[in-house]
C-alpha cells in the first residue's frame, strides 16, 4: 500500500544519499541524520505490498486478568487516495459474521468513512463518529495505532539512537499540531532500515504514561516487513489488547467489490 | 492495697513526680504520634462476608462513589457561557490528581448516539462551545431527544446540569474538599454551583464531628469546674479533681499515640467521657472526707488522707472496675472504633481511679485539708434528720406508688422500644438547614438521587446477561422500582440495549425494548463497543457477560429509603433464581446499612454482656448474689427507658447513640455501688432499717446526687453543640444518669428493704 508515496520517499532518500556524498566537504557522513519527519514518514509510507489479507487474533485481558478472544477474518487493499478495510468475526459464535467495514483515506481532513453489518439484523449500517482518537472495538488501541494518523499531524524531532532488542533504532518524539487530542506526545522506537516501529509509549496531556505498545514479533513475508505479534498495555486503565496476525497472504489481487455493503451481508 | 496506698500519703511529693514523669511520657508519646482518621472505609470490619463481597462487585464494576456539582443558571443552561463553564471544569477536574481522566461525566463528555435510516451516529454533544444560537438550539434538541442524559445529566426543566466526578476509595480528604469548593467558587455567576455526593457528606462528617467536639470539651471542662466549685465547696479540691481527669485523659491518649491507633470518630467523644466519668472518683472521695471532718473536726491532714483512703478506696475501686468493664464490654464489637473506644474509655476511667487515690490524698497531705466546710459543720444536722433522711422516709412511706409508677415507666419503655428503628443516614446527621443537607435536597428534587444503591445480579453462566429474559426482568425491576419515590433512576445494561435497539431502528421508539435474541443483543453490545465508550459499558456487565450490575439513584441515604428499594428488588428474587441469577448488593449505602445494623447487634451483645459481668462482679465484691441482682435494677431500668424514650421521641438508632446504654450502664452503676456500700456499712452499725436508710441517704445519696448533676451538667453542655448527633448524646446521657440516679435513691431502695437486704440472719 503507499505505494506512491513510499516510491516518493525512497527517490528522495536515494537522492539525498547522492547530494550528501557529493558534497565537498563530505567528512562526517554520519551528521546527515534524518529528520524526525522523515523518519515517520518511512514509517508510514514502508511499503506493504498491494493488498493484504490475514487472520486476526485479538485478545482483550482486564485489570481483573478476564479475557475476551476474537477471531477475525481481515482483508485490506490500497487504493491510492483510500485504504479499503472489510473484518468478518470468526468468533465468538453470537457475533460470527458480524462485519465491519472501514475506509481511510489519504487527505488529511477526510474522516473515515465506516460501515457495520449485523447478522441478527440482517442490516448494513452507517456509523459516523467525531473523533479518531476512538479506541478500536473497544481495544487499547485507537484506529489512529493502527497506522491511521498522518505524519503531518504531529510535529517530530528525533531525541537519538538506542538498541532495542539488538537492533540498532532511531528514537523520536511526536507532538500533536491539534490541542485537545488524547496524547500529549509520543515516543516511536524505529528500527534503521526497515522502518518498522518496535516500541511506542503513549503520554497523556499531564505527561503521564499513558500507554506501552511493545511489537513481540515481525518478519518478512513477501519481501514485506510485517508486524505480526504486538501488546498494547494500557498504564491508566489496567488493560491489555494482545493483537496476533497468522495466515497471512499479501498481494493476492483481492477484488475491489469484496469491499462493498453486499459483501458484508454475504459474511465469510 | 490499702496499706501500700496509706504507705504513700508519707511521701507527697514522691507522688507528684511520679505522676508528673508518667504524664510527661505520655505527653510526648501524643505529641509524636496522634494521627487522625477520617477514611470511613478504615472503620467497616473487612472481613465481614457482606463487605468482602460488596468491596468485590465495586471492584468488578469500578463502583465509586462520586462528587456532584449541579451548575444552575436560572434562564437554563443552554446558552455559551454556561456551556463552556462546563467543559472547562470538567477539564479542570479531569486535570486533578485525585481524578481520573475518564472518571468525569458532563455534558461535554458524554457520547451521542442518535439513529437515522441510513446509520448510526455517534459523537460527543459538543466539543468546540456552541456560540451561535442556533448551534444552541441544536445542542439542546438533541439533549432532549435522548432521555439517557435528559432527565439525568439535564434537569428537565433545563435550569441545571450536573458534572460527576468519581473518587477512588481512598481519595478523599478534608484539604481536597475545600479545593473542590475553591474551584467551582471560582464557577460562580450568574449561575450557581452546588457541590454534593456521598464523598463531600462523609468527608465533612469526618471532619465537622472532632472539631465540635474539641470546640465543646473545654467548654464542658468549666461548666464542670463551676459546678465542682459549687460541690466541693473549696477550689483546692476542685482543682485536684479536675487535675485527675485532665491527667487520665492525656494518658489515655498518649497510651493510644504510642500504640500507633488512629483516633477514629467516635474516640473523640472520650475526653467528654472521662471528664464527665472521673469527677466522681474526686467527689466521693472529699465527700467521705467532708463526713469526717464534721465528726472530727480536729484530725490531722495525715489523718484526712489516711481516712480517705480507708473509707473510699473499696468503692472507688469497685465502682471504676464495673464501669471499666461496661466499655471494655465494647471489644465484643465487630467494628475497630468501637473497640478501641471501649477499650481506651475503660483505661483512662481506670487512669482516673489511681490517680483519685494516689493524687487526691498526696495532696490534701502536701497542700492541707480543704478548710470551707468546717465552720458549717457543727451547724449540720444529724443524719437521722435533714432533707436525705426526709427524702429516705419518703421513699419507704411511698413504697407502694414507686414500685407501681417503675412498673408503669417499664411497661410504657418497653412498648417505646418497639418503635425503634435503624439509621444509617450520615446526611441526617447534619443540621436541617446546612448547606450539606440543602444542596442534597436541590439535587434530589431535580435528578434521580444523589446516594445509590447497586443491585448486583451472577449467574454460573457465561453469556447470561446476554439472554432476552434475563434482560427483559432486569429493565422490568428498574421500571418496578423506579415507580417508588425514593429511586429516582435506575441505570444497568437493559438501558444500553434498549437505547441501542431504539437508534438501530431509525429512533422508532417502538423499538425501545430488549431485543429478541441472544444474538442480536451480543452485537448490539459489539456495535457499542466500537463506537461509544466501552468503559461505561463495563460497568454494567463482566467480561464474561455472567454478572451484571443496576444502579438505583436513591433520594436519601437512610435506612428506610435503602430498605424499601431492597424491598421491591427483593420481590424479583424468585423470578431471577428461576432464571438461575442470583441477586446481591453493593456499593457504599448499602454497607452503611450493614454497619449499623453490626454496630446494634454489637451493643445490644455487649450490653446483655456487661450487665452479666457487673452482676458478677457485685455478687462476688459484696458477697452476695442479691447484691448483684439487686445493683443492676438502675441501670437495667435505665437501658430500657433509654431505649423507650428513643422509640417514642422517633430518635433512630444511630453509631452515635447506640453507644449511650453503654455509657449509661458503665457510669450509672457508680451510685448503685457507693449506695450499697454505704447501707451495707450503716446496717452493720444500725441494726435498724430507717437508721440505715437515713445514714445511707445522707452520706451516699448526696455524693451520688452531686456526681450526677456533675455529669449531668457535662453532657447538657453538648445541647449547645453544633452538631446533631452530639447534641442527641448529650440529651440521652444527662436523661441516662437522671433515671439512673432516681431508680437507685428509690425503687433500688424499696427492693433492698422488700428484700431485707443485709439485715437478713
Amino acid at each position: 500500500m503507499k505505494t506512491i508515496g513510499a516510491l516518493a520517499v525512497l527517490i528522495l532518500v536515494i537522492a539525498a544519499g547522492f547530494v550528501s556524498a557529493e558534497e565537498p566537504s563530505g567528512l562526517d557522513v554520519t551528521v546527515e541524520e534524518p529528520s524526525g519527519l522523515e523518519l515517520i514518514e518511512s514509517v508510514y509510507y514502508r511499503p506493504d505490498g498491494e493488498d493484504m489479507q490475514s487472520r486476526l487474533t485479538m485478545t482483550l485481558v482486564n485489570s481483573r486478568g478476564g479475557t475476551r478472544v476474537r477471531e477475525i477474518r481481515q482483508f485490506m487493499k490500497d487504493f491510492g487516495d483510500v485504504e479499503k478495510k472489510v473484518m468478518f468475526f470468526e468468533s465468538p459464535a453470537d457475533v460470527r459474521n458480524t462485519s465491519f467495514m472501514n475506509w481511510s483515506y489519504t487527505a488529511v481532513e477526510q474522516d473515515d468513512d465506516q460501515w457495520i453489518y449485523l447478522p441478527a439484523l440482517k442490516k448494513v449500517k452507517r456509523i459516523s463518529s467525531d473523533s479518531k482518537g476512538d479506541y478500536f472495538m473497544g481495544s487499547d488501541f485507537t484506529y489512529d495505532d493502527l497506522g491511521d494518523r498522518h505524519p503531518t499531524s504531529d510535529t517530530h524531532t528525533v531525541l537519538g539512537r538506542e538498541d532495542v532488542n539488538g537492533e540498532p533504532c532511531y528514537v523520536v518524539e511526536s507532538v500533536p499540531v491539534e490541542e485537545e487530542y488524547i496524547y500529549g506526545r509520543t515516543v516511536s522506537w524505529i528500527v534503521e532500515d526497515k522502518w518498522v516501529v518496535v516500541k511506542k509509549d503513549f503520554y497523556d496531556e499531564d505527561d503521564e504514561l499513558l500507554k506501552t505498545l511493545t511489537v513481540d514479533e515481525y518478519g518478512d513475508i513477501d519481501g514485506y516487513w510485517v508486524v505480526m505479534h504486538s501488546t498494547m498495555h494500557h498504564v491508566q486503565r489496567e488493560h491489555t489488547t494482545i493483537m496476533a496476525l497468522d495466515d497471512i497472504q499479501l498481494d493476492t489481487g483481492i477484488p475491489e467489490n469484496k469491499f462493498t455493503e453486499r459483501m458484508m451481508a454475504r459474511g465469510l | 492495697m490499702h496499706r501500700f496506698l496509706t504507705a504513700l500519703t508519707a511521701r507527697p511529693w514522691l507522688v507528684f513526680a511520679a505522676v508528673i514523669a508518667v504524664s510527661a511520657a505520655f505527653l510526648v508519646a501524643a505529641r509524636g504520634n496522634t494521627r487522625m482518621e477520617t477514611d470511613l472505609d478504615k472503620y467497616m470490619p473487612k472481613d465481614h462476608p457482606a463487605f468482602i463481597y460488596s468491596d468485590e462487585a465495586e471492584e468488578w464494576f469500578d463502583i465509586n462513589d462520586g462528587i456532584i456539582i449541579a451548575i444552575e443558571h436560572a434562564d437554563g443552561v443552554y446558552n455559551p457561557g454556561t456551556l463552556s463553564k462546563v467543559k472547562d471544569l470538567t477539564k479542570e477536574l479531569e486535570r486533578h490528581d485525585l481524578i481520573g481522566r475518564g472518571d468525569v461525566t458532563s455534558l461535554y463528555t458524554v457520547d451521542n448516539i442518535t439513529g437515522s435510516e441510513v446509520g448510526l451516529d455517534v459523537r460527543s454533544f459538543y466539543s468546540k462551545v456552541p456560540e451561535s444560537e442556533s448551534e444552541v438550539e441544536a445542542l439542546r434538541a438533541s439533549v432532549k431527544a435522548n432521555d439517557m442524559i435528559h432527565g439525568r445529566l439535564v434537569s428537565a426543566d433545563e435550569t441545571v446540569t450536573l458534572v460527576i466526578a468519581e473518587l477512588g476509595d481512598e481519595a478523599f480528604s478534608q484539604e481536597f474538599y475545600r479545593e473542590i469548593l475553591d474551584l467551582t467558587a471560582a464557577y460562580e455567576g450568574p449561575e450557581k454551583l452546588y457541590v454534593a455526593g456521598r464523598p463531600i457528606v462523609e468527608g465533612t462528617m469526618a471532619y465537622l464531628a472532632p472539631k465540635d467536639m474539641k470546640r465543646m470539651v473545654p467548654i464542658v471542662l468549666l461548666i464542670i469546674t463551676a459546678v465542682l466549685a459549687l460541690v466541693l465547696r473549696s477550689p483546692k479540691s476542685t482543682f485536684f479533681t479536675l487535675l485527675v481527669v485532665v491527667l487520665s485523659t492525656l494518658w489515655t491518649f498518649g497510651l493510644m499515640a504510642w500504640l500507633g491507633i488512629p483516633i477514629y470518630a467516635v474516640s473523640t467523644m472520650i475526653p467528654v467521657m472521662l471528664i464527665a466519668i472521673g469527677v466522681a472518683d474526686g467527689i466521693h472521695i472529699y465527700g467521705h472526707l467532708g463526713h469526717y471532718q464534721r465528726e472530727r473536726p480536729e484530725a490531722s491532714a495525715r489523718d484526712g488522707a489516711s481516712e480517705m483512703i480507708r473509707g473510699m478506696w473499696k468503692p472507688v475501686v469497685m465502682t471504676s472496675v464495673t464501669t471499666a468493664v461496661g466499655f471494655v464490654s465494647l471489644l465484643t464489637s465487630d467494628v475497630y472504633p468501637i473497640k478501641y473506644f471501649g477499650m481506651f474509655t475503660a483505661f483512662g476511667v481506670m487512669s482516673a481511679m489511681i490517680l483519685s487515690l494516689v493524687l487526691i490524698p498526696a495532696a490534701v497531705v502536701a497542700f492541707g485539708l480543704p478548710g470551707a466546710r468546717r465552720a458549717k459543720a457543727k451547724a449540720k444536722p444529724e443524719a437521722t434528720d435533714g432533707i436525705a433522711a426526709t427524702f429516705g422516709k419518703g421513699v419507704m412511706k411511698y413504697r407502694g406508688v414507686i414500685i407501681a409508677v417503675t412498673a408503669i415507666v417499664v411497661v410504657v419503655s418497653v412498648i417505646g422500644a418497639t418503635k425503634i428503628w435503624i439509621n444509617s443516614s450520615f446526611l441526617e446527621k447534619f443540621e436541617r438547614d446546612s448547606d450539606i443537607v440543602l444542596t442534597d435536597a436541590f439535587i434530589n428534587e431535580r435528578f434521580g438521587g444523589t446516594s445509590t444503591l447497586n443491585v448486583i445480579l451472577e449467574s454460573p453462566d457465561d453469556g447470561a446477561m446476554k439472554r432476552p429474559d434475563v434482560l427483559r426482568l432486569m429493565d422490568e425491576m428498574q421500571t418496578e422500582s423506579e415507580m417508588l419515590d425514593e429511586v429516582g433512576n435506575s441505570f444497568g445494561l437493559a438501558d444500553y440495549l434498549r437505547r441501542i435497539n431504539k437508534v438501530m431502528h431509525a429512533d422508532d421508539p417502538a423499538f425501545d425494548t430488549i431485543p429478541d435474541s441472544a444474538e442480536l443483543v451480543a452485537q448490539y453490545l459489539l456495535l457499542y463497543e466500537m463506537s461509544g465508550d466501552p468503559e461505561m459499558l463495563w460497568r454494567t456487565v463482566d467480561y464474561d457477560f455472567a454478572r451484571s450490575n443496576i444502579t438505583l439513584q436513591l433520594k436519601g441515604d437512610d435506612s428506610k429509603t435503602i430498605n424499601r428499594a431492597i424491598q421491591v428488588v427483593e420481590e424479583f428474587r424468585p423470578r431471577f433464581e428461576e432464571l438461575g441469577v442470583n441477586v446481591n448488593y453493593a456499593g457504599s449505602g448499602y454497607k452503611g446499612l450493614i454497619f449499623t445494623d453490626l454496630i446494634l447487634k454489637g451493643q445490644v451483645k455487649s450490653l446483655i454482656l456487661s450487665l452479666g459481668i457487673i452482676v458478677v462482679l457485685l455478687s462476688l465484691m459484696f458477697r452476695r448474689i442479691s447484691a448483684g441482682l439487686i445493683g443492676v435494677i438502675p441501670i437495667t431500668i435505665t437501658a430500657i427507658v433509654s431505649f423507650g424514650v428513643m422509640g417514642l421521641l422517633n430518635i433512630p438508632l444511630s453509631t452515635t447513640t447506640a453507644l449511650i446504654s453503654s455509657i449509661a450502664v458503665g457510669v450509672g452503676i457508680d451510685y448503685a455501688v457507693h449506695f450499697m456500700e454505704r447501707f451495707r456499712v450503716a446496717a452493720k452499725r444500725t441494726g435498724d432499717v430507717f437508721a440505715t436508710i437515713a445514714d445511707a441517704m445522707h452520706h451516699s445519696g448526696r455524693a451520688i446526687m452531686f456526681n450526677a448533676v456533675v455529669v449531668i451538667a457535662g453532657f447538657l453542655v453538648l445541647l449547645f453543640s453544633a452538631f446533631p448527633p452530639n447534641r442527641a448524646l448529650g440529651a440521652l446521657v444527662s436523661g441516662n444518669m437522671f433515671i439512673s440516679l432516681l431508680g437507685t435513691v428509690t425503687i433500688m431502695v424499696v427492693v433492698m428493704v422488700q428484700t431485707k437486704f443485709y439485715f437478713k440472719k
